[in-house]
């Protein structure tokens, strides 16, 4: 039983009478792109009808036309997704932020941003280092928007010495799926105000409302850097050095881990081989990547003696210095880059993206390793090793689509098991979207889940918004939750 | 024991300059400088060379007190010793100006077996240095090196395989030999902690225009300089992109195909 209503001819005209013809596409106009995100393993539906709105109003007036029609709506930044998040499940409206992509002001006394969601997040840090500040968050998928960003509370390569976006967002404009637009958070430093709505909405996958403007905290960037590069015989012995290096006393501002496949992978995809592979006369196996900041190259250099101390009782054959901006671009475009390589070197292609204790995540990769053995798929791995969140990609080239998801399904199964056994997370920053609803149901429990339906439920009693995702049933109609 | 030379330069990251729309000149305050990557490329075959036969590698530059930053670079990565070459009167020096100066320090440094450069500079970006410096030093040179095959001491001959336009070409040249390399086979290593950390300390010869014996005033900096550069402007913009959007993928690859069509 379907709950929606079809955008008919005459309320799609109606519809596009808010926007202007310019920013509407209907029927057979609308592009083959809103239909998938990043991972259309899990399936295509292309909208009815795509809206690309410029302002609060439009937003409000889109949002308010639907829910009197009970038409769905889907809210996208630049799709850049890897859960299906953006996916229209039901069809409906996509109402893209892509062209709400202006920095509005900068507020230098107070250390904020306030910007429009569709603002790109390597287009907000770049000019945000121009004023000399720093936008702390730095997912590797820098084309996304910041809105996308938000709704998935994305965390990234500096999370472990930052935090994630949660921790940068003082404020947002939001419309309600009703229509009505609301202000919530302060640009304050601290708050203890009631329940945080402000948080409810960050990491809420465009299911509860639609975020229309953004107040985000930045911090004065940091005057200098550098990274090291670990090279180790493998992965156990690489991430077994993360808690010394994490105790070094260090405030490190990432801890990256890559295994040799996906270092191979990147070079032969590029052409150009950053990370050296044989060091000392050894085969490097996997590599831990650090960044530390400082005020000067003295406190630098200190920091950087204590962590090569490290490393090399961890095992470590060396500690190479990427100190020179030549090598910093070449090193960290080379890491930001493993997800498009993975991409076009696979034909089907499957995620995890959970969060796992730090002591465990070798033995987490090592459990799939064998898990995707047996199931005849090959795995890359990278990711967080500061924080415990690894990006695992389960890839073949030869098997049919049915049979790899098939496949998949069991080997995700077990990790999803193992990672709840190891009192870990789903996910990490990609979210839950409608690919990873299941594993989230087993990971929190009935109650937690039921919870989390019935917040659903007052945000958007017509469960227009997003439906299909998180915790939202459409084939049960809008009071399945 | 080899003698090896690798000529450097400090340049403007070219990525990050923006041109003035007013004055049409580079705006360059507050860009990062940088070593030119072609000579990094350089800088790691020398590395190789002597790795493989036994070497002192010296790299050199002419520039103000911070290009000792590249220098740094350089030893970073493996060389032995670095040289600035500093003076005011070395300012606005063009391609002939600088290489004479270069050559005329090189010599008070001793005779080199090889001499590498990169083949051009990010800024400048001439390609004009390696020769002048070949005929300078008097030494044979090799340009477009994808890779140095072999080195016969006793021979006193070195072969290489050049990348071409249309392919490759195996050439022997007698040492000494400047050389031009690719950057395929020679992207410079990262340095090892310890190996950084001596480069922040070591001392840096420096020359300025009275410790070059025998320098002829006339032949360096602006006097020295008979490339003049009254103007820099950027390329004038031609017609706008257009965007076809033609509501479908395949709609709008044909309406492309034949707008190329009607064009040709």
């Amino acid at each position: 039983m379907s709950a929606y209503n079809k955008l008919t001819p005459e309320l799609a005209r109606e519809l596009e009478t808010l926007v202007g013809p310019g920013r509407f596409q209907y029927g057979d106009r609308v592009k083959e792109e809103y239909s998938h995100d990043e991972m259309p393993i899990y399936g295509r539906h292309l909208p009815e009808a795509v809206v690309l709105t410029e302002t609060t109003e439009e937003v409000s007036a889109v949002l308010r036309f639907c829910w009197e029609h009970s038409v769905p709506v889907t809210v996208r930044g630049a799709g850049t997704g890897l859960v299906g998040g953006c996916v229209p499940l039901c069809g409906g409206v996509v109402l893209s932020t892509a062209r709400m992509n202006k920095i509005l002001r900068y507020d230098l006394k107070n250390l904020v941003v306030h910007t429009q969601p569709g603002v790109l997040l390597c287009d907000l840090a770049a000019d945000a280092l121009a004023h000399g500040l720093m936008y702390p968050p730095d997912p590797g998928e820098k084309t996304a928007t910041v809105g996308g960003n938000v709704s998935t509370n994305a965390g990234g390569m500096r999370a472990v010495k930052y935090g994630v976006t949660r921790d940068y967002v003082l404020a947002m404009t939001v419309v309600l799926p009703s229509g009505e637009v609301m202000k919530l958070g302060k640009t304050v430093c601290k708050t203890s105000s009631g329940y945080s709505l402000l948080h409810l909405m960050i990491g809420s996958e465009g299911t509860l409302g639609v975020i229309t403007e953004l107040t985000l905290k930045l911090i004065p960037k940091p005057l200098r850097d550098v990274s090291l590069i670990l090279p180790f015989a493998n992965i156990a012995e690489a991430i077994a050095s993360v808690p010394a290096i994490k105790l070094a006393n260090l405030d490190p501002q990432s801890i990256e881990f890559m295994e040799r496949d996906i270092v191979d992978s990147s070079a032969a995809f590029t052409g150009t081989p950053v990370f050296p592979t044989v060091v000392n006369g050894r085969e490097a196996g996997a590599y831990i990547l650090v960044t530390l900041v400082g005020g000067s190259e003295e406190e630098l250099t200190l920091k950087m003696d204590r962590l090569g101390q490290v490393a090399q009782e961890a095992g470590a054959f060396d500690t190479l210095v990427v100190w020179t901006d030549n090598l910093k671009k070449d090193v960290w475009a080379a890491r930001s880059a493993f997800l498009t390589v993975i991409e076009a070197e696979t034909k089907l292609l499957d995620e995890m993206d959970v969060v796992v204790p730090v002591d465990r995540i070798a033995e987490f990769l090592v459990y799939t390793h064998d898990e995707a053995e047996q199931q005849g798929v090959y795995v890359r791995s990278f990711g967080h090793a500061g924080d415990g969140n690894l990006h695992i990609y389960c890839c073949s080239n030869d098997l049919e689509e049915e049979e790899f998801k098939r496949r998949v399904k069991k080997l995700m199964d077990a990790c999803y098991r193992k990672c709840t056994e190891f009192e870990g997370q789903v996910s990490g920053e990609h979210s839950i979207g409608h690919a990873k609803k299941e594993y989230l149901r087993e990971s929190v429990g009935d109650t937690a889940y039921g919870l989390m339906g019935a917040i659903k439920q007052v945000f958007d009693p017509k469960g227009i918004l997003n439906p299909g995702k998180v915790c939202h049933d459409p084939e049960r109609g809008w009071d399945a939750c | 024991m080899l003698n090896i030379l690798v000529c450097v330069k400090q340049v403007p990251d070219v990525n990050l300059v923006k041109i003035d729309p007013e004055t049409g000149s580079l705006i360059r305050k507050g860009v990062p400088a940088i070593l030119n990557p072609h000579d990094e490329n350089a800088l790691e075959a020398a590395l190789q060379m002597k790795e493989r036969y036994g070497g002192f590698v010296t790299c050199i530059t002419m520039g103000p007190d911070q290009a000792e930053e590249a220098l740094r670079e350089c030893l970073a990565a493996g060389a032995d010793r670095a040289v600035l070459l500093s003076d005011r009167a070395f300012a606005n020096a063009d391609t002939l100006a600088t290489s004479y100066v270069i050559v005329s320090a090189a010599r008070t440094l001793g005779s080199f077996d090889l001499v590498f450069c990169g083949k051009e500079s990010l800024d400048g970006a001439t390609g004009q240095m390696a020769s002048q410096l070949a005929e300078r030093l008097d030494c044979s040179q090799l340009s477009c090196v994808e890779e140095i095959l072999d080195l016969d001491e006793r021979a006193g001959t070195l072969t290489a395989r050049r990348c071409l336009e249309r392919g490759f070409e195996t050439a022997e040249a007698r040492l000494p030999c400047l050389m031009t390399v690719e950057k395929s086979r020679y992207r410079v290593r990262i340095p090892n902690l310890k190996s950084w950390k001596a480069s922040r300390k070591a001392e840096i010869l420096r020359f300025d225009s009275r410790s070059i014996p025998g320098l002829d005033p006339a032949q360096i900096g602006d006097p020295g300089s008979p490339t003049k550069v009254p103007r820099t402007y950027p390329p004038a913009v031609g017609q706008r992109g257009r965007m076809l959007d033609e509501g479908s993928t395949e709609k709008t690859v044909e309406k492309l195909l034949g707008l190329l069509a009607g064009e040709h």
